[in-house]
């Protein structure tokens, strides 16, 4: 029964509930920023902004669109990152859900390579050392609840539940929008329990919407990790 | 207050997800320790409307039963308009509430001071009143120029509030009218 | 809104114009995309490409204070291909009555303007009447003197191309717009407008609204679902502080604050027109009941028949004189006003030429200022260029409770009242609004019954009884005040209403003293039957257009969708067979609330003389295309804002609005093709902050989204000034200047107009030197004008000239 969610951009209108709703209940501090001649603020996901809606003016044959992207981590079905850092304690997986989590063990693991296996560039570092991102809000999610963020949508840009409802749900919004937006795919829709619905070419909203070209290729430090110990991953994977 | 058919973010479909830790050794449930019980689990239900824009969404308010004070403000998934939703703003409620630049006290700056003074409510209502009376009475006028009778001072003005409720709102226009005030608006007129 | 949020979602094609719901009213978009994905269409027409923009279907751009060009070229299109409804124009609006001769429109001026008072005498603007009193009606629709034809040869002139030139839009998007909304004029369809600001903050604010008000009578999207016009209010309870009347020229209910003509309340009740035509509702006829019934509100007991229900104890207007806002500050500026409250607001950077306010301030020798936070008006004393030791300003600060730390209820811009509650306890020594005006007219009555003072009478018989057990404001006694009592036995009909029940709807209210009703549009909210505004069910109407009707309260009468009897046909039966909003089954109305329950006339020539005409509020029945009783002029005009860009008005030779209200103090300079000051300004708001900021700024989430004041302005105006994205610059006009960081943007981009390219900047209006602490972030009211709009006197902050300059 594990969960995923939708995120249809199409109609993401940039209100940032999502964004705050993320800080509120998660009692995150807000950052010290500035204007930086743009709408979108923070400028980058952080230790403590795990939901980001990125904002990119483009000109697509001649004519304006205003794109936005409602960032976070995309609980892959088999995390990089949790492979990277080899240890259940620091990253694994929770089985009902299949949300990957991190604990904060990660500060003692080799965070630079966490970091460099995420095809999606989501996992930060704060000051103590240990890593964060998004947790698919697995306190409400055990109790029934939805994720802070998707609850907060207005529109219906981000929707969240069954990962097979999801996967089917996306594409059937996919075919809907096709005719309108010929261009228009779903974001790594096997690989992640986050599927985006992009109406162009993804590298337009964010050069990482999509899977990085280092894309679920092991990075060095995970083909060591292997090497070492081939049933680590394996196990970070029970939780 | 009757909250029906209660869905406080259900789910559609789904059960709850379970909270086992199942598959791992005791000791890695600590270090594992994301939090699964909900930080509203005691806390007392209110239902409220945005205080922002005139959209009107249902916020449901979550406070503490030790404390009396906020812990969780979010949508209202009962609310018919916006169905559980919440803006930036609307997201943000618990900060306007639980915010420690809020004044908690009444404040008194004197003529020509350079700072505030904490005073007492008491006083302060007090010593308004007195000021209220005082222009008043000194400006009072009961005919125009033109000798119509018109009951008023013209040296006492009020702005506001949209901030304030229907309730709040009526009984304030009956005081200032009774006052005899004419220069009366506030934010629908900007 | 005529409508309400959750009826966008019935829409054919809605048009957000003058407003940027998306990032001002984000829920509303939770409607608007469901629209959308029914099939209909999102237009978005604004000076820049907003969030709003971003989702539309068809975006058009338009130079600010422009837009009755632009609409009066689409009334002009609408005409021209004959795509109004005939049928619909005849049964619900005034296009077939005949105009006097004294009418006429010539040189940019309608008849009747007098150059000296900067006004116009209305009475030139008058229908025909025949015999009895009743406008004379050409049903052909052919008399050149009726209404139609007027409109007609009015809007001749506005043609694409003359249109483009003003509005600087390309005449291909002007025609794509054009064409997607005049098609709701298609029998069964349904086009909506979302307006706020953007239509209101100028010199021609209300003609704005009426030019939209046409353009829907002629497509019949009035009273249909998914039509009406519907501003979008800004603030949780501006719709409900406005039905209370904290107005100067209003009292509770939208009756007329007593003024001098009125010298006796026997001629304030005789005041409205009366209709002769018996088919004519002429609603605003009981308004006596209204009257009387609100004057034993404010003063119970006292209030009796021999001394006019204490009519002479509510203080008088000058006959004519305005007492608004830049009216208000203008005086205090003058040195007239003494003592102001400030309560609940932050004029320091809420209206225009906020820079003359603050002056303004310095003058007072009290102030009172209540509010959540401390904030500019608070501390006007020590703001920037002020010194303490000069100012004489006596200050008081009371800390006010946070909505959620009290009880009462709020009304939203669909008219929908809610009720809310406590949740958490008061924080610190703050107190909810209501127990401090309660608290403080305590105080004032003891004084007054102490000391005595001027005419203490209106003070002392002031029905003042709303503490609870405790003393403290009960909510729920005012919310029953606010409706109104039976105060003797009333027999209505066959029933007998007992004394000291609350009154079931305003249809019971009486002219002799024997109810009461603080606001008569509120009568029903709180009845026998309990706290209306506090329901929750979740059942929809048998129409299932998602009104809701047992979902808190709609005034009036739980109407959710006004004038509704214009959604069907002199039989009754809905134009739109789908989303209908109400019909006439087996005697008697079924659906929503029905603008009054009397029976469809059936025939224009024979109609049922049991039947009443559907615009109920209007004096004679029927919509009015024909605005006869505005300050500027029946029909909309294109004029220019006070400060512009260009010498002339391509469409009349009168640049500006001849009746725009000004000012004359050092502090009201204005400049319009001035070289100092080149680029058009204007001002809006973003999602994550509100009005001035006083609620969002002292938030560290929100600042974090939207730490700085900015300008926004296009990459070719940036490239002409040197400004790289990012800088800080200073805006400059004729009265302040402001810093600000720059976005530079694709989203704006200059106009082409006529004979010129004009740049277009705008600014959000959310900050003040307060929050954040920097002190650097100031406010963009600063910059805008002392004038605005002859019949609302709202200013016109949305559209002024600037000069942006590096530092």
């Amino acid at each position: 029964m594990a969960k995923a969610f939708f995120i249809d951009t199409t109609v993401c209108t940039a209100c940032r509930g999502c964004q705050v709703a993320c800080k509120q209940w998660k009692g995150l501090p807000a950052e010290k920023t500035v204007n930086r001649g743009s709408f979108q603020n923070p400028e980058d996901l952080s230790f403590t902004t795990l939901k980001l809606v990125r904002m990119s003016e483009t000109e697509i044959e001649n004519k304006l669109h205003w794109l936005f992207f409602p960032d976070q981590c995309r609980h892959c079905i088999e995390p990089p990152c949790l492979e990277a850092a080899g240890e259940p304690k620091a990253i694994y997986k929770d089985k009902a859900t299949g949300a990957v989590l991190y604990t904060k063990v990660t500060k003692e693991l080799d965070t630079e390579s966490i970091i460099q296996s995420c095809p999606y560039n989501i996992p930060r570092k704060g000051p103590d050392g240990s890593l964060s991102k998004c947790d698919m809000c697995i306190d409400r999610v055990s109790n029934g609840l939805l994720p802070a963020c998707v609850k907060a949508c207005p529109t219906g840009a981000m929707s969240f539940g069954e990962y097979k409802d999801m996967r089917f749900w996306a594409q059937a919004r996919l075919s809907e929008l096709k005719h309108k937006y010929p261009k228009a795919t779903l974001l790594n829709p096997d690989k992640t329990r986050v599927i985006y619905l992009v109406a162009f070419n993804p590298n337009l909203y964010w050069d990482y919407a999509v899977a990085s070209e280092r894309e679920f290729d092991i990075t060095r430090a995970v083909a060591m990790q292997r090497l070492l110990n081939p049933l680590r991953g394996f196990f970070s994977q029970l939780g | 207050m009757e909250l029906t058919r209660r869905q406080f973010g259900q789910i559609t479909g789904a059960a709850a997800a379970g909270v086992a830790f199942s598959g791992l050794g005791s000791d890695l449930k600590p270090v594992m320790a994301h939090a699964r019980e909900l930080k509203t689990k005691a806390a007392k239900e209110t239902t409220t409307i945005c205080p922002y824009c005139g959209v009107g969404c249902g916020a449901i308010v979550s406070t503490s039963q030790t404390t009396g004070r906020v812990i969780n403000i979010e949508g209202d998934p009962d609310h018919v308009i916006n169905r559980g939703a919440l803006c930036t703003k609307g997201s943000s409620l618990y900060q306007l509430v639980e915010n420690k630049n809020r004044l908690t006290q009444p404040m008194y700056r004197a003529p020509g001071a350079k700072q505030w003074k904490p005073v007492s409510w008491d006083w302060a209502l007090d010593t308004i009143a007195q000021r209220v009376k005082a222009t008043r009475d000194a400006t009072f006028t009961a005919q125009n120029a033109k000798g119509d009778p018109v009951n008023r001072t013209e040296a006492i003005a009020s702005v506001g509030s949209a901030a304030l409720d229907n309730e709040e709102c009526w009984i304030y226009q009956a005081m200032l009218r009774a006052m005899g005030l004419v220069y009366i608006e506030h934010q629908a007129r900007i | 809104m005529t409508n309400h949020w959750i009826d966008l979602k019935n829409s054919d094609c809605i048009l957000i114009m003058g407003s940027n719901a998306a990032e001002n009213h984000p829920i509303s978009m939770k409607y608007v995309t469901e629209a959308q994905e029914r099939g209909g269409k999102l237009i978005s027409v604004d000076p820049r490409f907003t969030r709003t923009s971003a989702k539309a279907d068809i975006y058009a751009p338009l130079r600010s204070g422009t837009d009755i060009a632009f609409l009066g070229g689409l009334i002009k299109y609408i005409i021209d291909k004959r795509l109004y409804s005939e049928e619909y124009l005849l049964a619900n609006s005034d296009a077939s009555f005949l105009v006097g001769e004294g009418f006429e429109f010539k040189n940019g001026l309608f008849s009747g303007y007098d150059a000296g008072k900067r006004a116009y005498d209305a009475s030139k603007w008058a229908y025909q009447l025949d015999a009895n009193g009743v406008p004379k009606r050409d049903l052909t629709l052919q008399d050149s003197r009726c209404v139609l034809q007027l409109l007609k040869a009015h809007y001749a002139r506005y043609t694409p191309e003359r249109v483009s030139k003003i509005t600087g839009t390309p005449e291909k998007d002007l025609l794509a717009v054009w064409k997607t909304y005049a098609a709701t004029g298609e029998k069964g369809k349904a086009g909506t407008i979302m307006y706020a600001m953007g239509w209101t903050q100028h010199t021609v604010g209300v003609q704005n609204i009426r030019a939209m008000s046409i353009i829907q009578t002629l497509l019949a999207n009035m009273g249909v679902a998914g039509g009406g016009v519907n501003a979008l209010r800004g603030e949780s309870n501006v719709q409900g502080s406005t039905d209370q009347a904290l107005l100067f020229h209003i009292i509770p209910g939208y009756m007329a604050t007593p003024a001098t003509n009125w010298p006796k309340l026997e001629d304030y009740l005789k005041r409205r027109a009366k209709s002769n035509d018996p088919l004519s509702a002429n609603w605003w006829q009981n308004e006596p009941k209204y009257m009387v019934s609100l004057l034993k509100a404010y003063f119970g007991d006292a209030a009796v028949k021999e001394n006019e229900f204490g009519y002479q104890w509510l203080p008088k207007l000058d006959a004519g004189k305005a007492y608004s806002w830049l009216d208000l500050f203008d005086v205090m500026y003058n040195d007239r006003i003494k003592g102001f409250f400030a309560w609940g607001m932050n004029p320091a950077c809420s209206g225009a030429n906020a820079g003359k306010t603050r002056a303004a301030m310095a003058k007072l020798d009290w102030l009172v200022n209540v509010n959540l936070f401390d904030n500019e008006t608070g501390s006007f004393w020590r703001g920037p260029g002020l010194n303490p030791a000069k100012v004489k300003t006596e200050v008081f600060m009371l800390p006010a409770c946070v909505s959620v730390e009290k009880e009462g209820s709020i009304t939203n811009s669909g008219r929908w009242m809610q009720w809310r509650y406590q949740g958490p306890k008061r924080l610190g020594e703050s107190r909810p609004d209501g127990d401090i005006i309660l608290a403080l007219g305590n105080k004032l009555r003891e004084l007054y019954k102490k000391e005595g003072g001027a005419f203490p009478d209106p003070i002392l018989n002031l029905k003042w009884d709303y503490g609870d057990s405790h003393g403290e404001f009960d909510p729920h006694k005012v919310a029953k005040q606010i409706n109104g009592y039976f105060l003797e036995d009333v027999k209505v009909g066959e029933t007998l209403y007992k004394k000291g029940t609350l009154v079931p709807s305003f249809a019971f209210l009486q002219a002799n003293g024997t109810t009461s009703s603080g606001n008569w549009i509120y009568c029903g909210s709180y009845t026998e039957k309990g706290n209306m505004a506090a329901r929750r069910s979740q059942k929809d109407a048998p129409n299932g257009i998602g009104l809701y009707p047992e979902f808190a309260w709609a005034w009036p009468v739980n109407r959710r969708i006004i004038y509704n009897r214009a959604s069907v046909d002199l039989q009754g039966q809905p134009i739109d067979r789908k989303d209908w909003v109400v019909k006439w089954e087996n005697g008697k109305w079924v659906g929503d609330v029905p603008d009054g329950g009397w029976p469809p006339p059936g025939s224009l020539q024979n109609p049922d003389p049991k039947a009443r005409w559907p615009f109920i509020m209007t004096r004679h029945g029927f919509a009015t295309i024909f605005g006869a009783g505005l300050k500027d002029g029946p029909f909309p005009e294109h004029y220019e804002p006070l400060e512009c860009p260009v010498e002339k008005n391509y469409m009349n030779p009168q640049r500006v609005n001849p009746t725009a209200p000004m000012y004359g103090t050092k502090a009201d300079a204005f400049a319009t093709c001035d070289p100092r000051f080149p680029y058009v300004g204007t001002t809006y708001r973003v999602s994550e902050h509100w009005q001035t900021g006083l609620m969002t700024r002292p938030q560290a989430w929100l600042m974090e989204m939207q730490p700085q004041m900015f300008v926004e302005m296009s990459e070719e105006l940036a490239a002409l000034r040197q400004i790289k994205n990012g800088e800080r610059v200073k805006a400059v006009t004729a009265r302040g200047s402001v810093e600000c960081t720059a976005i530079v943007t694709k989203r704006f981009k200059p106009f082409k107009l006529a004979d010129l390219v004009v740049h277009e900047v705008g600014f959000p209006y959310h900050y003040g030197w307060r929050w954040p602490v920097s002190g650097k972030e100031e406010s963009a009211n600063l910059l805008t004008p002392s004038t605005g709009d002859p019949n609302t006197r709202i200013p016109e902050s949305k559209a002024f000239m600037v000069n942006i300059v590096k530092i």
